[in-house]
């Protein structure tokens, strides 16, 4: 078949596929309606999970493990092990933190003991080396494989690694995806149900239009383009209308977040859903929409 | 142009609605198939429009037999024909003109074809006035004639109604007759199914009788 033939029938299928919506408009709205709440809950649930998402990795890059040397090493102590530490593909950077350092930050931190640290004859505070771990590691692995390596290290006085926190941030991650994942597939398969029976309403009501169709020499395919084109169309369309509706509500609560000082909105819903996501939820409309569609025509058309 | 031999249809139940059809039609024959209520008048037509399959024996036409034609073959078979019903089959949501231009659509042509040809067919019929008018809007006679308009539209070699006058008047019905015979003039194949004796005795044409699914009468070919 030449182009022009498959863009003649393309642009009947679509003016075909509009001409049946109208008709049928009670029905397809009611799809529409309940295509566009069920990607605004997965919408919703999907942005929480991106914002934690973030916020974790943003904290995991801050993950630092900190390793306190012994008091009178020499100058090259500190670079040799740091140049060990370096020569691991998890370890993204190393900083020395002098004796000196050490205090001047100290100072900062605990200014209201300003004046007992200044009574000190000398500096208590042990120089350090901060490993910071690469992006994307298993920050609580990496930490703890590295504190293990050191363990017996006369240079070393003590390494320091919150593991218990960061392991509890990741189970909180880990459940924010299970949890979405579960909510998404559930209300994946209700609406595969819901948008089914609208459907195969929708085609029941042109059941009498089809067999019409069919006597007149239709091809099956002829026959179910125009469904599948409005099918394709309606979910695309829904598809926007939630990731609006997500944008809009995500708007509206950090705005109100931030207004009352709590901003709690800010910590699952700071950010929009990422271009990716958004992109999939659309994809979901359009097959959810679509595979409804064929199935139920299928069964009229064959 | 239609050969029957031996055939045979039943339905669930092993009900026999057709038996041990014969039957030859011609080219270019006006063929009437009558008979009373469930003498298989229907059961005929859609085995030829292959709705239906013989359950024994074969249907021919131009050769073919369409008992054994493959299911994705059968859109192509029906291209050729041209089909009216009692109860007008018409789109409700297409203009009398997108009805008519529909089968034109199915068989590829391009759209201002597809209008041109569909106008043409409309006005042969008395109703280049109401191309944009929906069926709902349609009398009885008005929609029978769109289904003409539609039958007729790609020429078709063989045009099949079933009781095409049964839901019109009796004008009506013979207003009918005429375009079929016009139709039938320029070389188109037509048989209908109808009980109505009047409009046969009216017509004098080949008249099959069925009586409770055998051939009573082949009648005489013309």
């Amino acid at each position: 078949m030449r182009l022009s033939n498959h863009l003649h029938r393309l642009r009947y299928f679509c003016s075909d596929a509009w001409d049946e919506w109208m008709h049928s408009a009670g029905v397809n709205i009611m799809a529409l309606v309940t295509l566009v709440s069920a990607l605004f809950v997965a919408g919703l649930v999907l942005l929480i999970v991106a914002n934690i998402e973030q916020r974790v990795e943003v904290l995991r890059s801050d993950v630092r493990v900190e390793i306190y040397l012994q008091d009178g090493l020499g100058p090259e102590a500190p670079d040799a092990l740091a140049q060990l530490l370096r020569a691991d593909e998890r370890v993204e950077r190393v900083k020395y933190v002098d004796k000196t350092e050490a205090l001047r930050r100290y100072r900062l931190w605990a200014a209201e003991l300003a004046e007992l640290v200044n009574e000190l004859q000398s500096n208590p505070l042990p120089a350090s080396l901060e490993v910071y771990l690469a992006p994307g590691t298993d920050a609580a692995a990496a930490a703890a494989s590295i504190a293990a390596s050191l363990n017996g290290d006369d240079r070393v006085e003590q390494v320091r690694f919150n593991q218990d926190w960061l392991q509890r941030l990741e189970a909180l991650l880990g459940a924010a995806r299970a949890g979405g994942g579960a909510v998404v597939a559930l209300v994946f398969v209700a609406v595969v149900f819901v948008m089914g029976s609208v459907l195969r309403l929708a085609v029941y009501a042109r059941r009498d239009e089809i067999q019409i169709m069919q006597l007149v020499g239709a091809t099956p395919a002829f026959i179910r383009g125009p469904y599948l084109v409005a099918g394709a169309a309606q979910g695309l369309v829904a598809a926007l209308l939630a990731l609006a509706l997500v944008e809009a509500a995500r708007s509206a609560a950090v705005a109100s977040s931030r207004a009352s000082a709590v901003a709690t909105a800010d910590l699952v819903a700071g950010q929009p859903l990422p271009a990716a996501m958004a992109a999939g939820l659309a994809l979901l409309g359009l097959l959810v929409s679509l595979t409804g569609s064929y199935v139920s025509v299928r069964q009229s058309v064959g | 142009m239609i050969r029957i031999q031996g055939m045979s249809k039943r339905f669930d139940g092993d009900v026999a609605a057709l038996s041990d059809i014969d039957l030859e039609i011609r080219r270019g024959e006006f063929v009437f198939v009558t008979g009373s209520s469930g003498a298989g008048k229907s059961s005929l037509l859609r085995l030829l429009l292959r709705q239906d399959v013989p359950s024994s024996g074969r249907i021919l036409i131009d050769g073919v037999d369409i008992g054994a034609l493959a299911a994705r073959k059968v859109p192509q078979l029906r291209r050729t024909m041209g089909i009216v019903f009692q109860d007008f089959k018409l789109i409700q949501r297409k203009t009398a003109l997108d009805n008519v231009a529909y089968v034109l659509n199915v068989a590829g042509l391009s759209r201002a074809d597809q209008r041109r040809r569909a106008y043409e067919a409309l006005r042969s019929v008395g109703l280049s006035h109401r191309l944009n008018a929906f069926p709902c809007t349609l009398s009885g006679g008005e929609q029978q004639r769109v289904a003409i308009a539609r039958a007729v539209v790609n020429e078709p070699k063989l045009l099949l109604a079933d009781e095409p006058t049964g839901n019109l008047d009796p004008d009506l019905a013979v207003e009918i007759m005429r375009l079929f015979r016009e139709i039938n003039a320029r070389g188109t194949t037509i048989v209908v199914a109808t009980h109505d004796r009047d409009l046969i005795q009216r017509m004098q044409r080949r008249t099959i009788l069925l009586k409770r699914g055998r051939v009573a009468d082949a009648g005489e070919a013309a």
